[in-house]
């Protein structure tokens, strides 16, 4: 699903964020990404999501080189892919339900279509009851089970998730984690993001370790 | 593509959140509106009375005192021959006398004081109209009429009505360049107002970008609010300047004798769309200046 090929991202006066990685993440798999703050995590995911272009190498992401998609190839990219951030990344002025039901929205789905797939995955991740209620209405973990509704209500092929529970208690990041790995046991590849050592000891998967910019284990 | 619905409703939301700085921007819309309708208004009005005036424009052939029969043969000869001619009127000493006294009777006394009637005979002359004669044709009779013996003086009304030409068309030329300079401000304010919707909604718009939503549906809702605005800037544009148009239409026909009600008419159906249009087209350019970073 993921493949990198001395991937490098370079920022000013030198600096690597990523050097001369090369991974490859199979159709379905479940990979954790950890290592320290300013290990590269967050750089890898923002190149995976073509938020970012690599300085060298490449990324493939689905057999696409990300670094030749133009504006509109990434956006179209970005519809097969599913984004989580530990800040949640919900629009205040929304409900619940809204949130979810604004990406097919703005997508430009039939609003029937919208409402029922919104509903669905927020029934999914248990938060049905909360549809009409807002987002500061919501504890921590709350707020990510509809961050990461909204990240599946397209059916996206990848989850990219970037600490998604660096603001949550261990128990609410485990029920997280736990959301995940059922997203990923119906086939979705999940790329997780975090430091947390022992959240990824609890779920026991394929970790690749970073440390400043470079791959220091599970390459 | 986010259906149309959705970028209204979207627009319409913003715009009530907006305040001060969209009722600013409505505001400059409408000035620049205003200003370059208050110049149609008045350059089509100064049209018609021209075009009025030019129908109607004479040319004054006066007589010497001491012009023969024979000279006054000669010259109705020559008037009577020229196609740009196309009504001849004799003014007689006597008519131009009881002319004075009718138009200025506060004088009539004093006119009646002077042992002679100073005023001369002469030939009024109505032109074909402007369509049809050119101006330098009507100088070039103006011209050697003047030179017919018993001819003291040529009066030509268009020589006047030509230089109001020019001058409403300067007047037009600078109402369409102020106009512009105003819209170009308009639409920088809008564009200004609508960058600090965006920004106000930044959350949104990161979202939609990174969900993968195409450009349009990302950018649609902030062009509209900008349509929005400049339509609501015209609208108030129209409203004022009709207000304006009622009040100087009433002091115009009350202050000037024989201005028909008419002459100054509103504006045409084609200049309330131009205007409308115009907001239109100056919101929406504000609204993709502002959006022209989304990618």
């Amino acid at each position: 699903m993921i493949e990198t090929d001395q991937l490098s991202k370079l920022y000013g006066r030198g600096v690597y964020a990523l050097r001369d990685v090369s991974v490859k993440v199979g159709r379905g798999d479940f990979v954790f990404l950890t290592g320290p703050s300013g290990a590269g995590k967050s750089t890898f995911l923002r190149l995976a999501l073509c938020q970012d272009r690599p300085s060298s190498g490449t990324i493939h992401v689905a057999r696409r080189n990300l670094a030749l998609l133009k504006r509109r190839q990434i956006q179209a990219y970005r519809r097969t892919v599913g984004f989580v951030f530990q800040d949640f990344k919900l629009i205040a002025r929304k409900t619940v339900l809204e949130n979810v039901s604004f990406v097919p929205l703005v997508l430009g789905h039939a609003s029937v279509q919208q409402s029922r797939r919104a509903f669905q995955v927020l029934k999914w991740v248990g938060l049905q009851h909360r549809m009409n209620a807002y987002p500061e209405e919501l504890s921590g973990g709350e707020q990510q089970r509809v961050a990461i509704a909204r990240a599946l209500v397209n059916d996206p092929v990848l989850i990219l998730a970037d600490e998604p529970t660096g603001n949550l208690d261990p128990d609410l990041s485990f029920e997280i984690m736990n959301l995940f790995r059922e997203i990923n046991a119906r086939g979705t590849t999940v790329v997780v993001a975090t430091h947390d050592r022992e959240l990824i000891r609890r779920v026991g998967r394929r970790t690749l370790a970073l440390d400043h910019g470079r791959i220091v284990d599970g390459g | 593509m986010a259906s149309s619905s959705y970028h209204l409703r979207e627009a319409l939301t913003s715009l009530k959140r907006g305040g001060a700085s969209n009722a600013l921007a409505i505001a400059t819309i409408a000035l620049a509106l205003f200003v370059f309708g208050a110049f149609l208004l008045v350059t089509a009005s100064l049209d018609r009375v021209m075009s009025g005036w030019s129908a109607s424009a004479e040319m004054s052939v006066y007589l010497r005192d001491d012009a023969t029969a024979d000279q006054r043969q000669a010259i109705e000869a020559a008037l009577g021959g020229n196609r740009l001619v196309e009504r001849r009127d004799f003014v007689s000493k006597a008519e131009a006398a009881r002319r004075f006294r009718r138009d200025f009777p506060d004088l009539s006394a004093a006119a009646d004081s002077l042992a002679t009637n100073p005023l001369p005979a002469s030939y009024e002359l109505r032109l074909r109209a402007n369509e049809v004669v050119a101006a330098a044709d009507v100088e070039r009779l103006a011209r050697s009429v003047a030179q017919l013996a018993g001819v003291s003086d040529v009066r030509y009304d268009r020589q006047w009505l030509d230089r109001l030409a020019r001058v409403v068309g300067a007047l037009r030329l600078v109402g369409f360049a102020l106009a512009a300079a105003l819209a170009i401000a308009a639409g920088l304010t809008a564009a200004a107002v609508v960058r600090l919707a965006m920004a106000g909604r930044q959350d949104e718009v990161e979202i939609m970008s990174l969900v993968g939503a195409p450009f349009g549906a990302i950018r649609g809702p902030f062009i509209v609010e900008g349509v929005l605005m400049g339509g609501m800037g015209a609208v108030i544009a129209l409203v004022l300047l009709r207000v304006a148009y009622q009040i100087a239409r009433a002091r115009l026909v009350a202050d000037i004798p024989g201005l028909d009600a008419g002459t100054v008419a509103f504006l045409s159906p084609l200049a309330l769309v131009a205007i409308v249009g115009g907001g239109v087209v100056v919101g929406c350019v504000g609204g993709l200046i502002a959006t022209r970073a989304v990618r």
